[in-house]
Parts: structure tokens; C-alpha cells; sequence
């Protein structure tokens, strides 16, 4: 009779084999957890499987899921992210690669409404990619900057990564989200240097094409992207200020982009089926995978395989730096290929009893993982981003925009490397906040 | 494969009929998120501006989820929007694919169909398992009963695609995921 640790082993080299034959995500997982389940404990197959997807489906913290990619849905058709982009762009005009800094910038705010890199890749793609044509930007700059300031979907709160991570860490959202402001910021300034050094070491993928833009016009253009600016600093500063909390700030976040899509004269039946079916498609996304990744966590607790796992870790001697390392390492090389929540809920419950074991900060190393799952969206072959921006630019060769997206993927790095010297830059707020 | 070929068209009419079924889900899942935002606004008005609490808010709002999730999950099956890694159909391509799509589909046919009855199954025995939400008591069951029938919807779909993926055995899948 096999034990629990080769039970685990087989039961993940299912799953691999399962993903490798393009089975959905959430099924695999089902389909593993629950054959791992009848295996250890044939009795609590079905009353597990049942309970444990009514659970997920009835849990309130997830509630914020759908309420965010409501809102983000909301401020997609209410066309608000043209108002952000051209407000961002007069402030930034006259640096060189300012259309490409614009966009980034664009996508940090826009993320701000939106927990959905892609949406948030979609959308400023729509709005900047046009122009940075039209001034003959280059192709692989132009969208490399649209890809990359789309991942910050996922880092700046609401952040559907770090919902996620919160619901399988059991972590508080709210510090989460507090925690993904700072790097989030940092990660837009990074991006932003990212294109002034591409542009200063190459001058003709931006040629200057901008007259400096008067103040009475920036703070016009900032006062056209005040609806988002004003829904934002409400919800975010809602959280902060401990007015709401995440789930409230979803609601209420909601509910004025509502308004503002109303006032906007956006909201028609097509745009209504088009905002609903939105939401409805990328909360189906994230919740089949919940389901399949509690019930494999079952599976994976039932084995017992985390603490044979933390256990060799101790006997090896290694710290919890060393841990960290190993970790990021792998979610980088897995991002290449597999998709970012798939991997989160496949292996957080792993090691998340080795990092706490060690003492590791689950809140810092919650935005550390992100921010690995942002560097997948954009790595090859699969960086799902990188085929979101060839969908608005379809003559523009793949291999082109991966080439543009090698200084903003070291930009990650970077900031990985900056968060992992410097804590404070993801716990600071948290911590000030929540204590 | 020529039997599945040439029922092609009635798979293809059973396709469209299960991609019904899942939009049907669709008005749903809208109005259950209507509710939730309608709740979870409510709670915030009541606090602030009534000095008060709604005890009922946090059961109503979890309850709508599930509604919400069920839309989600049978809508989101008819769109594709399931995310999968697709590698093998970048480096090998349908003679392999058409394989391991049937094998895929045949078991995600299969895991439905378990997850439905497991979901109709627990959720049948309602109060007497003290099945209802902590505050206002509002029966789990129905509720049980819309994911069972989202999942029953996914499988319907899965089953359709896996005979419209045997039918197209020769030719390109009419399902291939999107890039």
C-alpha cells in the first residue's frame, strides 16, 4: 500500500499530465483531488467535493470577486480610461517615450478599478496603441509598454491575484491590498525608467514629436479623468482609512462607476449584456479554479505531503531567505508556461506551511509571488498579455513584442529584488494601517 | 469515426442548444449580482447614514454569490473561458491534439457529471443536515441545486464538443481553444 507522500507525488504527476492534455484548470484539479480523496478516505469523496465547492461559491471574503471585475467591466465601456490616459500623457509629455510612459501610467490607474491585467492590457491597448503608431513609435516598444503596464492589474489593488492568494492563504484581503500600493507604484516607476533608458540608448523608437503642454490643459485633462481618479482614491482610500473594508470598497467602488458610466451616457442594453457577460465569464474563470484548488487542498491535506515537506526542509538546514529563493525561482520558471492562478492554487498550498514554518512573512511574500505571476503574463511562449496586445495589433509579429518586453520583465526583476532587500516596501503600509 | 461524421449537424444543433442553456444562465447570474451589489451597498448606507447593522446582509450576500457563481461557471463553459495550457497544440498539433482533446473532454464529462451528483446529492438532505445560514435561516438547498445545474450545463457542453471533436476527427476542431 502506497503512503500518503507517494499518493501526493502521483496525484501531482496526474494533475501535470491532466494540464498537458489542455484539460481546464478547475476540472483537473477536481478531477485529481477527488480520485485522491476516494483513494485515502472512499467515504468523504462526495460529501467533500460537494461541501467544499458550496463552500468556495458561498464564501463571503469572495463576494469582492465579482464586485471588482463589475467595476472594472463598468469603467471598460464608460470609455474613462481615455480620459486617464490623455490626463496622464499631458503630464508626462515631454519626456521622450512620453506616449509609451503614458500608457504605462495609464494602466497603473486603471488598475486601480480593475483587479484584471488583461483588461486592464485591453483597454489601454485600444486607447494608446493608435497613437503610439500614429507617431511611429516603435512596434516592439509600444507594445511592450502596453503588455507589461497591464500586469500591474494584478499587483495594484483590487487585485483578483491577491483575492486569491488571500482566500487559499487565509490571509487578510485588506492587507493585501495594502501591501500590492507601494510595489505597485514602485513597479509604474520602474516601467516608466524602463523606457526612458530603451529610448535614450535608441532615439528612433520614440521619435520627440511633443509641443509642451500648458497647465490650464493638464489640469483640464486631469479634471476629465476625475470620475476615476475620485472613485479610486474613495475605494482605495476607503480600505486605507479603515472607512470600509475590501469587500464594502468593491461594492461602493461598483456602484459609482455605475453612476459614472450613467452620467457618461455609456449604459445601453448592449453595453449592459457586455459588462454582465463580462463578469460573469472572468468570475467563472477564477471560481471553477477555486473549486478544483480547495478540493485538491483536501487531497494534499488528507496526504499529509506539506509536513513530510517541512520537515526535510528543517533537516536541510534551510533558511527562510533560501526557501523564498527556491520558490520564486520555480514560479518564474513555471509563469513560462502555465497559467498564473493555476500555478498559485497548485502549489501556494504546498509551500505554505514550509515558508510559515520558517517564519516567513505570508503578506510580503503574497506581493513577491505576484509580482512572479506578472512576469509570466508577459514571459514566452504563453505570456497570455503579450497575445491580449497582439489581438489589438495583429500585424505586429510575436516575436517583436517579446523582444519588446525584455527591459520591463528586468524591471520585475527588479523590484523583486528591491522588495526582497527592503520588506518595509510591501509591509509598511499593512502594518501602519492594521498594526 | 464515420458514424460521429455524419451526425455532425444534430451535434452541432445539440452545441447550440447547450450554448442556450448556458446564456440562459447568464440573466441569472446578473440579477444575483445586481442583488449583491444592491446588499453590499446597503450595508454600508445602513452603518453610516442609519447608525445601524443588517444582520441579514452577510447571508443574502453569500447566497446571491453562489447564484452569481453558478451563472459564472455554465456561462463562462459556452464562452471557453476556462483557462487550460495549451502547449500540446503549439508543438504538436491535431494529429495529438484530436487525441488528447477526446480524452479531456471525455473525462471533464465525467468529473461533471460526479461534482452535479455530489452537489444534488448533498444538498437534497437540506434541513435535516441543518443545511440553512447562520442568521436568517435561508435553506441551503436551492442554492446546492443552481451549481448542480450549472455543472449538469458544463457537462452537457463538454459532451457535445467531445462528439463534435470526434465528428471533425479529419478536419480542424470547431472548439480549439482560442490563443
Amino acid at each position: 500500500m502506497m503512503d500518503g507522500t507517494g499518493i501526493a507525488l502521483l496525484g501531482f504527476l496526474a494533475l501535470l499530465v491532466l494540464l498537458l492534455i489542455r484539460m481546464p484548470v478547475g476540472l483537473a484539479m477536481l478531477i485529481v483531488g477527488a480520485a485522491g480523496i476516494a483513494v485515502i478516505r472512499p467515504a468523504a469523496a462526495v460529501p467533500v467535493l460537494a461541501g467544499e465547492m458550496f463552500a468556495v461559491a458561498s464564501r463571503y471574503p469572495l463576494t469582492i470577486l465579482p464586485l471588482f471585475m463589475l467595476m472594472g467591466n463598468l469603467a471598460v465601456v464608460s470609455r474613462m480610461s481615455q480620459d486617464l490616459y490623455h490626463a496622464a500623457h499631458s503630464w508626462l509629455g515631454r519626456l521622450r517615450g512620453s506616449l509609451a510612459s503614458a500608457s504605462i501610467v495609464a494602466c497603473a490607474g486603471f488598475s486601480a478599478l480593475s483587479g484584471s491585467s488583461l483588461a486592464a492590457a485591453l483597454t489601454m491597448g485600444r486607447v494608446s496603441l493608435p497613437e503610439m503608431r500614429r507617431y511611429r513609435y516603435d512596434d516592439s516598444l509600444a507594445t511592450g509598454a502596453i503588455a507589461a503596464g497591464g500586469t500591474l492589474g494584478i499587483l495594484i489593488p483590487p487585485s483578483a491575484g491577491l483575492v486569491i492568494y488571500g482566500i487559499i492563504t487565509e490571509e487578510s484581503i485588506g492587507r493585501l491590498f495594502m501591501a500590492g500600493v507601494i510595489p505597485g507604484i514602485l513597479l509604474t516607476l520602474l516601467f516608466v525608467l524602463g523606457v526612458s533608458i530603451v529610448v535614450r540608448r535608441d532615439p528612433d523608437k520614440a521619435p520627440y514629436t511633443e509641443e509642451p503642454v500648458a497647465w490650464r490643459d493638464r489640469l483640464r485633462a486631469t479634471a476629465r479623468a476625475g470620475w476615476i481618479l475620485g472613485i479610486v482614491v474613495v475605494t482605495i482610500g476607503g480600505i486605507y482609512a479603515g472607512v470600509f473594508s475590501a469587500i464594502e470598497a468593491a461594492g461602493v467602488g461598483a456602484l459609482l462607476t455605475l453612476i459614472a458610466a450613467c452620467v457618461r451616457r455609456a449604459l445601453n442594453r448592449e453595453t449592459m449584456i457586455e459588462v454582465v457577460g463580462g463578469t460573469l465569464k472572468a468570475s467563472g474563470t477564477a471560481f471553477l479554479v477555486l473549486f478544483g484548488a480547495f478540493v485538491f487542498k483536501v487531497f494534499l491535506g488528507l496526504t499529509g505531503i506539506a509536513f513530510v515537506a517541512s520537515d526535510w526542509v528543517a533537516e536541510q538546514g534551510f533558511s527562510g531567505a533560501q526557501v523564498v529563493l527556491l520558490v520564486l525561482v520555480m514560479f518564474i520558471v513555471l509563469g513560462t508556461f502555465l497559467d498564473g492562478f493555476a500555478m498559485l492554487v497548485l502549489t501556494v498550498p504546498l509551500v505554505q506551511p514550509i515558508l510559515e514554518s520558517l517564519g516567513v512573512d505570508m503578506i510580503w511574500f503574497g506581493v513577491m509571488v505576484v509580482i512572479t505571476l506578472e512576469m509570466g503574463l508577459i514571459s514566452p511562449p504563453v505570456g497570455l498579455n503579450i497575445f491580449v496586445v497582439k489581438g489589438v495589433a495583429p500585424d505586429v509579429p510575436v516575436h517583436r513584442m517579446f523582444r519588446g518586453i525584455v527591459p520591463f520583465w528586468l524591471a520585475m526583476l527588479a523590484a523583486l529584488i528591491l522588495i526582497a532587500l527592503w520588506p518595509n516596501l510591501a509591509t509598511f503600509l499593512p502594518n501602519a494601517m492594521y498594526g | 469515426m464515420t458514424v460521429f461524421e455524419n451526425c455532425r449537424d444534430r451535434f452541432v444543433r445539440a452545441e447550440v442548444y447547450c450554448r442556450r442553456l448556458g446564456t440562459a444562465f447568464v440573466a441569472v447570474g446578473g440579477i444575483a449580482l445586481a442583488v449583491l451589489l444592491a446588499v453590499t451597498v446597503a450595508e454600508v448606507f445602513w452603518r453610516y447614514a442609519l447608525n445601524d447593522s443588517l444582520l441579514w446582509i452577510e447571508d443574502l450576500s453569500t447566497m446571491s454569490l453562489t447564484v452569481v457563481v453558478a451563472g459564472a461557471i455554465a456561462y463562462g463553459a459556452g464562452e471557453g473561458s476556462h483557462v487550460s495550457v495549451n502547449l500540446i497544440g503549439r508543438f504538436l498539433g491535431r494529429p495529438v491534439t484530436r487525441i488528447t482533446d477526446a480524452v479531456a473532454r471525455l473525462l471533464g464529462v465525467g468529473v461533471t457529471a460526479i461534482a452535479a451528483y455530489a452537489l444534488f446529492a448533498h444538498g437534497s438532505c437540506g434541513l435535516a443536515c441543518g443545511a440553512v445560514t447562520g442568521s436568517v435561516s435561508i435553506p441551503h438547498r436551492p442554492f446546492y441545486y443552481a451549481l448542480g445545474a450549472s455543472l449538469v450545463t458544463y457537462g452537457l457542453l463538454l459532451t457535445t464538443q467531445l462528439l463534435l471533436g470526434l465528428a471533425a476527427w479529419n478536419a480542424e476542431d470547431p472548439n480549439e481553444p482560442a490563443e
